[in-house]
């Protein structure tokens, strides 16, 4: 079967975009996530961490102590992949969660309130400024979340919840639309 | 005379009539009314029939703590029961039942229980109804809670839908009173994030039903000028008809929002309520007080009502309580009612004080009765006169209303909900809010303070002092003019009544009266908590807010103790009740629980599975083929076909973990209980991991793709629990340890490709060698696929028991490489499989699942003794595991069962008892863990746990299932059913 080739099937493929006014809910190109995770002990790498991106804005966003995310719109090739993770080493592993997680973007003047429907985290800017991520959970979903524009965040779910956090998101998004 | 409304007054729209029915008799109300001032503009006094007595009852208040006018709101799924009528917003169309009455509210024959009530005392279900005892539950329970009671909740669905949300704030405002307002408008004006919550529609509280001026306007203009301002500011939020009903860990408030009960029909893009959690830095209880009632004979006769409530009902909703009042009162609050009535047309017949002289310059009509006190009224469903005790004489006194003004008490509910509890203060004869609350202080009639001038003074004050305790800087806030101010000395509070007859009512909700109190002092119930047990007295939906401090007074009394001695009972949440809609919010239904998908679902989908829940994952059960009449049927198409060809299982929701970092190795060593050291690269290997306890925690296969990367399987249920176990083993048993891990479980589109045709269709997409002799029994690698369009890793391991692979590829892909593989085997006869067939498979193989790892087994039970390496210096577990208990020679051990007459069978649980033996728990050998109908033996096979099992093959025992009144009798054997030798592994 050389000549088959797979196809590529989005978590939220069958999802369109929510949009209105004040309130935009958009599943994201389902490119490239990869988890680093920093040997213990080792000096804060996130400097340098900034030379694997693809120098997009938030394209490295933190998870957990010693641990961040890679993002990037485009899938990398595999042998590029094969190549990050050689250069990361051993100061740190890097996992391909670009399957594994699916990224949401939630927009507008009302994705605050929305938000707030879901997870306790604080978002007015004055404690969650652009740049921020937080992990955290929407109703019973556990996420990870960025403010990446003034009134834009995204949300980066497990594959698996991806479907039903989307469901939630647009009812959150309801009364807005 | 029955209460009216009167030409013009208050804050309703005349020009916006709304219509409404009252046990099913059409009413006219106006906007802006609540469904009990509107009641009383249709002269309907007599709302509701008390809770024991069923004595005829009015409108008490105008507010939260109303105890009598609880009524029924709406039809069908959307019918609430017990609603204050008080509370409920008129709205057209609005239907209202009254409760706890047949035939009707007018006509109740449960009133006949007046007649009995010197029988029905407090705690009379304690003493009367004793013997014989088998007829409490059939009779007497049933037939009290018949007669007494509250409304009925639906039993239909409700329609509506509710959420919840999370604010944050620097400081939260509770109460939109004039202590609120100012003390919103001040922090909001210094930029702090405030958020302002009040349980009415409209903000201003008292304010609104105030005839003082505030800076030259009227007090309600007042209130709605400054929220409008307050609306205006980007940093404050306004929530109106919200209800904070309790104060928890982490300054965080509970809070109901009201949205869309004040409307006919729900728009159904918002939800009827909302719940609330309020992150304050700060918060600001001001809530005002609560008029405390007086107890009198006759006290809960229609008529009767707060003296607040009657100023409220007559400035805020223009309606009067009758054309002939009398106000009884401790305090001046009493004269300022007279003038208001009387501006208003209303005759106030008395002013009956019991006080020598008033500390207000009345100049009415009233006439004025001093060192009096109404001791009991006379009426039937309304009151008709009053008789006032002054000078050791009695009189009779004709009114058609009467307002009771007893004193405040300050709402300081949610200030006691974090185990501080209330403080007696003589001088203010109220109980106030326990002093240095973290992050939360009273103000304003919360904190017992008097006068609207000094009300608006202390909000803005404390909120500047908050907001400059956040570093903010705060302009200050000018001082707001009062005219017409009321300045309320702390009246000396007036416990009990001389002269009194009737039923003089404590707690108005429970029928529990003077005498009761009494009662329960007198039988040794006099500390409080006793006193409201064995009374009821503060129970029900208004939690005693109108009673409790009566009820401490009098009890302080009757001990000759002061109240403080006393003390209060222990203050909960919730402040008024919450529904259960607004605590489940938006989770019901098909947000119930979140779904959990595997990447090959819409595959299984497609194919016709039909699906099983397992935890949140929807798993493919079995896939039926048209023609195919039971489950059975397909299952055992699938099992024969796995044996006989090949088949593809969607494994996707075991759960990987991704173990990297140069102790990896070590680190598994030490979690696992077998050897994982020395594990070539491109093995994979079966592992046992136990508890502390020694007991097996789980199972599942690791396999090491690099020197240090290893990818470890756990089973689909205890996923995330070996994903904490493992954090917990790294991060506090072990942090010396070089070890990283990510959970990769949705990474992956994990399938098992199994059966004896797997490797010839499996080849077809694996671009590298997988022949026995390149990719042996428990090889794995990574792979390439499709001619390097994808990569995956490719493992090969069985749980079938036949030549089987477990291929993971992109979870994004999964879908079409599942595809790909039924298509390169549709020669092969390659069939999609689900759980049940798995299931079937692996009871055959003897493989154990956690059915049989059920949290009671070591491994030596399940025949896995030899794996526990003796050579290792540690390993969860391996202490514990020496325990004597736990190598005793009559533990249960896995054994295989089966059925002396294969036409029998019998079920997973059921009980092994010895060949002769009674079914006793001292017989019971073990139980059956797993069973299936196994297409290879011809009959029903199954694992089970029984005391030395192992040494107990070929013995003779009985299966017996009580539940199912099932015994057959069967035999102990070897639990590998299937190809024990394990050849069609290493084909």
């Amino acid at each position: 079967m050389s000549e088959f080739r797979p196809i590529l099937r989005p978590a939220l493929g069958s999802k369109q975009t929510v949009a209105s006014a004040d309130f935009r809910l958009s599943p994201l190109p389902e490119g490239t996530i990869i988890h680093v995770l920093a040997r213990p002990g080792q000096e804060d790498i996130a400097p340098l961490l900034g030379r694997f991106t693809d120098a997009a804005p938030h394209a490295l966003r933190p998870v957990s102590p010693d641990q961040w995310f890679i993002i990037s719109d485009a899938p990398i090739p595999h042998p590029e992949m094969k190549s990050l993770f050689a250069a990361l080493g051993p100061r740190a592993t890097g996992v391909d969660q670009s399957h594994g997680r699916v990224r949401i973007r939630i927009e507008g003047k009302m994705a605050r309130r929305a938000l707030s429907k879901g997870t306790a985290l604080d978002l007015d800017p004055s404690a969650f400024p652009i740049g921020q991520s937080a992990v955290t959970l929407i109703g019973h979903i556990a996420a990870h979340v960025t403010c990446v524009g003034a009134d834009t965040f995204e949300i980066i779910v497990l594959r698996g919840f991806a479907e039903s956090l989307w469901d939630d998101l647009a009812r959150m998004g309801l009364e807005f639309g | 005379m029955s209460s009216y409304r009167l030409p013009k007054r208050g804050l309703v729209d005349r020009d916006a009539p709304l219509s409404f029915t009252f046990d099913g008799r059409p009413m006219q109300g106006l906007e802006g009314d609540t469904l009990a001032s509107a009641l009383l503009a249709n002269g309907r006094m007599l709302v509701g029939r008390s809770f024991k007595y069923h004595r005829p009852r009015g409108i008490l208040t105008a507010g939260a703590a109303e105890p009598n006018a609880l009524v029924t709101v709406g039809r069908g799924g959307r019918a609430e029961p017990n609603t204050r009528a008080t509370m409920q917003e008129l709205y057209d169309g609005l239907e209202a039942r009254s409760q706890n009455r047949w035939p009707s509210l007018d006509v109740d024959i449960g009133a006949l229980n007046g007649l009995l009530s010197p029988f029905l005392g407090a705690g009379f279900y304690y003493k009367t109804f004793m013997w014989p005892a088998p007829l409490w539950e059939k009779l007497y329970e049933p037939v009290i809670r018949r007669a007494a009671g509250l409304g009925k909740a639906s039993y239909e669905t409700d329609p509506d839908a509710y959420e919840k949300s999370w604010a944050h704030c620097d400081l939260l405002v509770i109460g939109a009173g004039p202590t609120g307002l100012a003390a919103a408008l001040t922090a909001g004006r210094a930029g702090a994030r405030v958020i302002l919550v009040d349980e009415g529609s409209l903000p201003g509280g008292s304010l609104l039903s105030d005839t003082a001026t505030i800076d030259g306007k009227a007090a309600a203009d007042f209130a709605r000028d400054t929220s409008d301002e307050l609306r205006s500011m980007p940093n404050v939020r306004v929530l109106m008809r919200t209800t904070a009903f309790g104060w928890y860990d982490g300054n965080v408030f509970g809070a109901v929002e009201r949205v869309q009960k004040h409307v006919r029909e729900p728009a159904s893009h918002l939800p009827v309520e909302r719940l609330w959690r309020i992150v304050a830095g700060k918060a600001l209880l001001a809530t005002g007080a609560e008029e405390r009632p007086l107890v009198f004979g006759g006290n809960d006769r229609p008529g009767v009502m707060m003296a607040g409530a009657m100023r409220a009902y007559l400035n805020r909703y223009g309606v009067a309580p009758g054309r002939a009042s009398a106000i009884f009162t401790t305090n001046d609050t009493g004269y300022t009612l007279a003038q208001d009535l009387e501006a208003a047309g209303v005759d106030v017949v008395a002013i009956v004080d019991s006080r020598p002289a008033a500390g207000i310059d009345y100049r009415g009509r009233a006439r004025l009765v001093r060192e009096a006190v109404v001791c009991g009224t006379k009426g039937g469903k309304a009151i008709s006169a009053i008789e006032v005790l002054h000078g050791g004489r009695t009189e009779t006194i004709a009114v058609d209303s009467l307002a009771m003004a007893g004193g405040f008490d300050p709402i300081i509910h949610l200030a006691c909900h974090r185990g501080g509890k209330p403080v007696w203060s003589a001088e203010k004869a109220a109980f106030l809010a326990p002093g240095s609350l973290k992050g939360l202080e009273a103000a304003g009639g919360a904190a017992a303070t008097t006068g609207l001038a000094a009300c608006l003074g202390e909000g803005a004050a404390r909120a500047e002092a908050i907001v400059r305790g956040l570093g903010l800087s705060c302009p200050p806030v000018a001082l707001a003019k009062v005219e017409s101010d009321e300045g309320i000395h702390s009246p000396a509070p007036l416990w009990s009544i001389p002269g009194v007859k009737d039923k003089a009512f404590v707690d108005f909700q429970n029928d529990v009266h003077l005498k009761d109190i009494g009662l329960a002092v007198r039988e040794g119930y006099s500390h409080v908590e006793l006193a409201k047990r064995y009374t009821t007295s503060g129970m029900a939906t208004d939690q005693g807010k109108l009673s409790n401090v009566n009820a401490i007074g009098l009890i302080a009394k009757a001990r000759g103790v002061s109240p403080a001695e006393v003390g209060t009972t222990t203050f909960r949440p919730f402040y008024t009740p919450v529904s259960f809609g607004a605590l489940t919010g938006a989770h019901t239904g098909h947000h119930f629980q979140p779904v959990r998908k595997s990447p090959l679902h819409d595959w299984a989908k497609k194919h016709g599975a039909v699906f099983v829940e397992t935890g949140l994952w929807y798993r493919s059960s079995w896939f039926p083929l048209s023609g195919e009449r039971t489950w059975r049927e397909s299952v055992e198409r699938e099992v024969l076909n796995v044996r006989k060809n090949a088949g593809l299982c969607d494994v996707s929701m075991l759960g990987k973990i991704e173990i990297s970092g140069s102790d990896a190795a070590e680190f598994l060593n030490r979690v696992y209980c077998n050897a994982f050291l020395k594990l070539p690269v491109g093995k994979a290997r079966y592992g046992l991991m136990l508890r502390e306890d020694g007991f097996i925690y789980d199972d599942g296969t690791t396999s090491r793709l690099e020197e240090n990367r290893f990818f470890m399987t756990t089973t689909t249920a205890y996923a995330a629990g070996v994903m904490n176990h493992l954090e917990f083993c790294q991060q506090v048993l072990w942090p010396e340890l070089d070890v990283r891990l990510a959970s990769i479980t949705d990474q992956w589109a994990q399938m098992a490709i199994a059966g004896p045709k797997a490797r010839m269709i499996l080849q077809k997409i694996v671009d590298e060698d997988i022949s026995d002799a390149a990719f042996p029994y428990l090889a794995a690698k990574e792979v390439s696929l499709f001619s390097g369009a994808i990569h995956g890793c490719l493992f090969r391991i069985s749980f079938s028991g036949e030549l089987a692979y477990e291929l993971a590829v992109p979870a994004g892909y999964g879908e079409s490489v599942a595809d790909a593989l039924l298509e390169a085997g549709k020669d092969h006869g390659i069939m999609p499989y689900g759980v049940e067939t798995l299931s079937v498979l692996r009871i055959e193989k003897g493989h154990v699942t956690h059915n049989e790892i059920n949290g009671t087994v070591v491994p030596a039970d399940l025949g896995f003794g030899k794996m526990v390496s003796a050579s290792k210096p540690d390993f969860v577990g391996k202490a514990m595991l020496q325990r004597e208990g736990l190598t005793a020679p009559d533990r249960p051990q896995l054994v295989g069962v089966v059925p002396l007459d294969p036409q029998q069978s019998f079920r997973s649980g059921s009980h092994i008892l010895a060949k002769g033996a009674a079914a006793t728990l001292e017989n019971d050998e073990g139980y059956v863990t797993s069973s299936a109908h196994s297409p290879h033996v011809g009959s029903t096979v199954a694992l089970a746990l029984v005391k030395n099992g192992r040494n107990r093959h070929g013995e003779e025992v009985l299966v017996w299932s009580g539940l199912h009144g099932q015994s057959t009798p069967a035999r102990l054997c070897n639990p590998v059913f299937f190809d024990p030798q394990n050849e069609r592994l290493h084909v």
